[in-house]
């Protein structure tokens, strides 16, 4: 409760001994309680008619008390109206009015009431460089309270489409005047979007919101894994290639579950149709192997490196590898053994195996 | 002369008892040469083609004149692989103190070569077969012709058709070493196991290269 002046008019016992506001400061279109308290501080009742505010910057929405009665002497006496903040911002004063009974004036005393529109502040202090699609990324919003007055319940709701968030909202709860409270979310964005983080706050009974849009706009991350094929060598066996080569994570974070496959044109064969690498840090480097057929025009085969982020969304890595310089592979008989070549030799050992034979017995 | 042939293939002892009534004549070993060398150069020619291929255009002509001496060779080796093997059976016969002349030991090693034409037909349709298989990439620097080659020799030399074509020479070798046994045996008047000495142990180290190739050892 404010403390207030004596009273400018009136029986000189009656005086206006506090009010008060809630909230503290309004906004523009804010409604608010005004409470004002006056104290009979002679020996005597006053007998009073009515008591009124008048507009001035704020509306008076309830009636005025048109049938106050007396004031019993050395007692209190309380009045309470709703207000709306119906015109700009600025300190407005409008005049608390009692009119004694019996001619006897009445007692104006101005109120100061304070009306400001600065909402609460809010702002991204922390998000990847990056957005990539499936990759959740940590973002932290920052609540701040720019007003006099205290806001309460604060929270905020992140809110759109093509994207997913944990948590749905956070809660701050009540922030004091140039106070701040921060809420961080996992989202996991499906789509480039905008994510509006809605935050909410309550103005005494009055229910206020701040939006701050965040675009989500793929790009590449500046730390992610990069695994680099290099030291690739082909070598054109019967019926299949053989590619060996290294892999050489040249990115900032781990690739995990990293596996190097021949893609199409190619057909992977055995032995090596994938080649399982595993984890691989910054930095390292591990040879890989595949095997695989080709049809005879293909001159260039894509090995696809594909390989996972910590948070397990799939990423892939291509590079084209020259085969044409290479003799082609045979084409792989049936069952990779010529069967005619191998039944004309047993045919031929037996046949030359007979005439030797032949040729002993008749000398 | 069929039947004379025949009956080196399939009586060698009684064609070469034969054939030590009469004068040595080389006409018929030289004509065999011949014909498997001209064999040899076809396969030779099949593998030449291959680079050809694969040379730019404007260097074909240099691919061609590379045919023709690759051709010659293969004549030649034809002739060079009788003599060869002629006089080291003549030189391993002097050990076991055979007699004899050289032109006789040449005619009967001549003979002797008979079923390397068979063999030899045998192997260039193996070459064909497994040469066609292949696609010839354009190469246009030196280093993808090297590159191209090495893969080439990668391919023949771990392709089963290839191994197969190994075992069939040496499949046909046995059988002439048979044929030589005899050969040697009435050229230079060797004992059966001095003329089985005098052909096993060249022709065994040879048939032992070939297998060692054959299963890529070397």
């Amino acid at each position: 409760m404010a403390l207030a002046g004596p009273a400018s008019a009136g029986p000189a016992d009656i005086t206006v001994t506090a009010f008060s506001l809630d909230p503290p400061v309004l906004m523009k279109g804010d409604t608010g309680t005004l409470t004002v308290s006056v104290a009979n501080h002679g020996a005597v009742p006053v007998a009073v008619r009515s008591a009124r505010l008048y507009s001035s910057g704020v509306v008076a929405l309830n009636d005025p008390y048109l049938s106050v009665g007396d004031i019993g002497a050395g007692t209190n006496r309380t009045f309470t109206f709703t207000v709306r903040a119906d015109g700009g911002e600025g300190t407005f004063f409008p005049p608390f009015v009692l009119d004694f009974r019996d001619g006897a004036g009445s007692l104006r005393y101005p109120i100061p009431i304070r009306v400001e529109d600065t909402p609460l502040s809010a702002s991204v202090i922390s998000k990847p460089d990056a957005f990539s699609e499936g990759r959740t990324a940590d973002i932290t919003v920052r609540v701040g309270n720019p007003r006099p007055n205290a806001a309460s319940g604060v929270q905020v709701v992140p809110q759109g489409t093509g994207f997913t968030a944990t948590p749905t909202g956070g809660f701050i709860g009540a922030l004091a005047p140039d106070a701040s409270g921060t809420v961080t979310f996992n989202l996991t964005p499906a789509a480039e979007t905008d994510v509006t983080f809605q935050v909410v706050w309550h103005n005494g009974i009055n229910t206020r919101t701040t939006d701050l849009v965040l675009p989500i706009a793929f790009g590449e991350d500046k730390r992610q894994a990069d695994p680099v094929i290099t030291n690739v060598e082909v070598m054109p066996e019967a019926g299949r290639y053989r590619i060996v080569g290294d892999v050489m994570n040249v990115g900032l974070e781990s690739a995990r579950s990293v596996l190097v496959t021949p893609g199409a044109p190619a057909t992977p064969t055995d032995p090596f149709r994938v080649y399982v690498i595993g984890t691989l840090d910054p930095d390292d480097v591990s040879s890989f192997e595949v095997t695989f057929k080709a049809d005879a025009g293909v001159t260039e085969v894509p090995i696809i490196v594909e390989y996972r982020d910590d948070n397990g969304n799939r990423y892939t890595a291509t590079r084209m590898v020259e085969v044409g310089g290479a003799a082609m592979p045979l084409e792989e008989q049936e069952g990779g053994i010529p069967v005619v070549g191998v039944i004309v030799a047993v045919l031929l050992a037996l046949g030359i195996a007979g005439t030797i034979y032949y040729s002993w017995r008749r000398t | 002369m069929e039947t004379g042939l025949l009956r080196v293939l399939l009586n060698p002892g009684r064609f070469f008892e034969g054939r030590m009534q009469g004068e040595p004549s080389l006409k018929i070993p030289a004509l065999i040469a011949l014909v498997i060398g001209l064999i040899g150069a076809v396969s030779a020619v099949l593998i030449v083609n291959i680079t050809i291929a694969m040379l730019p255009a404007d260097m074909q002509a240099f691919g061609m004149i590379g045919a023709v001496f690759a051709a010659a060779f293969g004549v030649i080796g034809g002739f060079l692989n009788w003599f060869v093997f002629g006089i080291v059976f003549y030189l391993i016969s002097m050990v076991f103190k055979g007699q004899g002349s050289l032109t006789r030991t040449l005619e009967f090693v001549g003979y002797g070569f008979l079923p390397q034409v068979f063999g030899g037909i045998i192997g260039a349709v193996f070459s064909y077969q497994l040469l066609s298989n292949l696609t010839i990439p354009a190469a246009t620097t030196p280093e993808q012709i090297v590159e191209f080659s090495e893969s080439l020799a990668s391919t023949l030399a771990t392709d089963p058709l290839a191994q197969i074509a190994g075992i069939v020479t040496i499949l046909f070798m046995v059988w002439s070493a048979n044929i030589w046994i005899f050969g040697m045996k009435y050229a230079r008047n060797l004992s059966t196991r001095d003329a089985a000495l005098t052909v096993g142990i060249p022709v065994g180290l040879y048939i032992l290269y070939l297998l060692i190739t054959l299963t890529g050892w070397l």
